[in-house]
């Protein structure tokens, strides 16, 4: 191929996106604010507990200036509990767990219980309206007030997070090896279950069918990218010829029956 | 595909076996007799960009001059073996660029089963494939017999998925390293 450079991103780019995440630290020395672009920074104060970006928060770890404290989902016990979803629950079977709730969804439990999710708005500094969506949320900051009831779950940048802070943190966290072991565990399971996607891809190169990546984290998605759209451009041309009939097929049945509502939905799906 | 592209190119030039249906005046050099006629009735390979222009006089008000059969790597024998298992067939071996003549092939005939089986086929592959291409051996060790079967779309497929584990594995050593 002419264009050297392969298709989508790579792991260091996605794990550079991934150390903007805001992660929770214990300060051991006073450090003065900082004005920087992605918004000014307090001054840190030792005993008071910090947020900083995750870049910020390793150099300081690395200068024994800080203590990174974990974020709740990389703890043995939350990540057993999610190994468990992915490999046992029959709910999960094809799917992945669950994304961590955006604020105002209520959780999995509330949901069986017929929660409606309620979008629950966020104000600047300046008053204005908004609605924060997943990499802006406080994931892997550290909660104070942590909720048992809530199913741990996994957020986005949760591979390139959990790998960094394993390197440059591991004192910082409990059963450094228990968590590696789980982690790669659940990294299996989930690498099993994209990959099974692909006897379901066919039906969604033909319409209609589809692969739920539903909380799927961002470097999974960046190593399957290149296989799976490989994939299925080719399923879709080994069926051109089939979807043609079927589209002549349809376009007579149109031209025969007369205008109805619900064949133009269906054409408008396959122009996509 | 684009003008430029190679695999194109080379698909272009797999033979497909044709039978002349009226004779030619001078085209014996295709059977490799210059300067005689080529007869009504004779059967040969010809390259896939030939035939399918020579195959579509028809359309032009003229009676066709050739009638196209389908390619050795399409055979019922090749779709029966596809069909018991696809994943002990060497495609590589029946045409370098398999998928690509198939896709060529069904644009031509209706053979609504035919994209089935191929469709099973590639499925079927392309697990196997993810599997081969995420081992961190790579293409050595027990899957080396299905890996030289692959043909040249496989090939891709899995040059994609091996160079992404490897720069995944790549990165988790950096940062273990730093």
């Amino acid at each position: 191929m002419a264009f050297p450079l392969p298709r989508g991103i790579t792991p260091s780019e996605i794990a550079f996106l991934a150390e903007m995440e805001m992660v929770t630290i214990m300060p051991r020395q006073r450090l003065e604010g900082l004005e920087l672009l992605g918004g000014p920074i307090e001054p840190i104060v030792p005993p008071r507990r910090a947020s900083l970006p995750l870049w910020l928060a390793l150099l300081l770890k690395r200068q024994r200036r800080a203590n990174i404290l974990p974020p709740s989902w990389l703890h043995p016990g939350s990540l057993e509990l999610i190994l468990d979803i992915e490999a046992h629950h029959n709910d999960y079977r094809h799917a992945f767990s669950p994304p961590p709730p955006l604020p105002g969804q209520p959780n999995v439990r509330e949901l069986a219980r017929g929660h409606e999710p309620v979008a629950r708005p966020q104000y600047t500094p300046d008053g204005e309206r908004y609605f924060a969506s997943p990499p802006f949320l406080p994931q892997n900051a550290a909660e104070s007030n942590f909720d048992p009831t809530q199913v741990p779950s996994l957020p986005f940048h949760w591979v390139e997070i959990s790998s960094m802070l394993l390197d440059a943190a591991s004192d910082d966290l409990t059963d450094p090896d228990q968590i590696r072991r789980l982690l790669k565990d659940i990294r299996e399971v989930r690498m099993a279950k994209m990959r099974a996607g692909v006897d379901v891809l066919d039906a969604a190169a033909t319409g209609g069918g589809g692969v739920a990546l539903t909380g799927v984290g961002a470097m999974e998605l960046g190593e399957e990218r290149g296989f799976l759209s490989g994939a299925v451009d080719n399923l879709r041309k080994i069926g051109a010829s089939k979807e043609q009939a079927r589209r002549e097929q349809m376009a007579e049945q149109r031209a025969n029956g007369g205008y109805d509502a619900t064949q133009d939905e269906e054409e408008d799906y396959m122009e996509f | 595909m684009s003008y430029y592209d190679i695999d194109s190119i080379l698909t272009d030039a797999q033979k497909l076996p044709c039978t002349f249906e009226l004779e030619v005046p001078g085209l014996g050099i295709l059977e490799g007799n210059a300067g005689e006629d080529i007869k009504a009735g004779t059967r040969l390979d010809l390259p896939l960009w030939l035939g399918e222009m020579l195959s579509i006089g028809a359309r032009l008000g003229t009676s066709r001059l050739v009638t196209l059969d389908m390619p050795e790597a399409l055979s019922e024998r090749v779709l029966n073996a596809l069909k018991a298992d696809p994943r002990t067939v060497d495609l590589r071996s029946l045409a370098p660029h398999f998928y690509n003549l198939s896709e060529r092939i069904l644009e031509l005939f209706e053979e609504e089963e035919m994209v089935d089986i191929l469709t099973d086929t590639f499925k079927k592959r392309a697990a196997e494939i993810a599997d081969h291409a995420h081992n961190s051996r790579g293409a050595v060790g027990e899957g080396v017999e299905f890996l030289r079967g692959l043909d040249e779309t496989e090939r891709q497929l899995f040059r994609a998925a091996h160079d992404r584990a490897k720069e995944m594995r790549a990165w988790a050593g950096q940062v273990k390293r730093k």
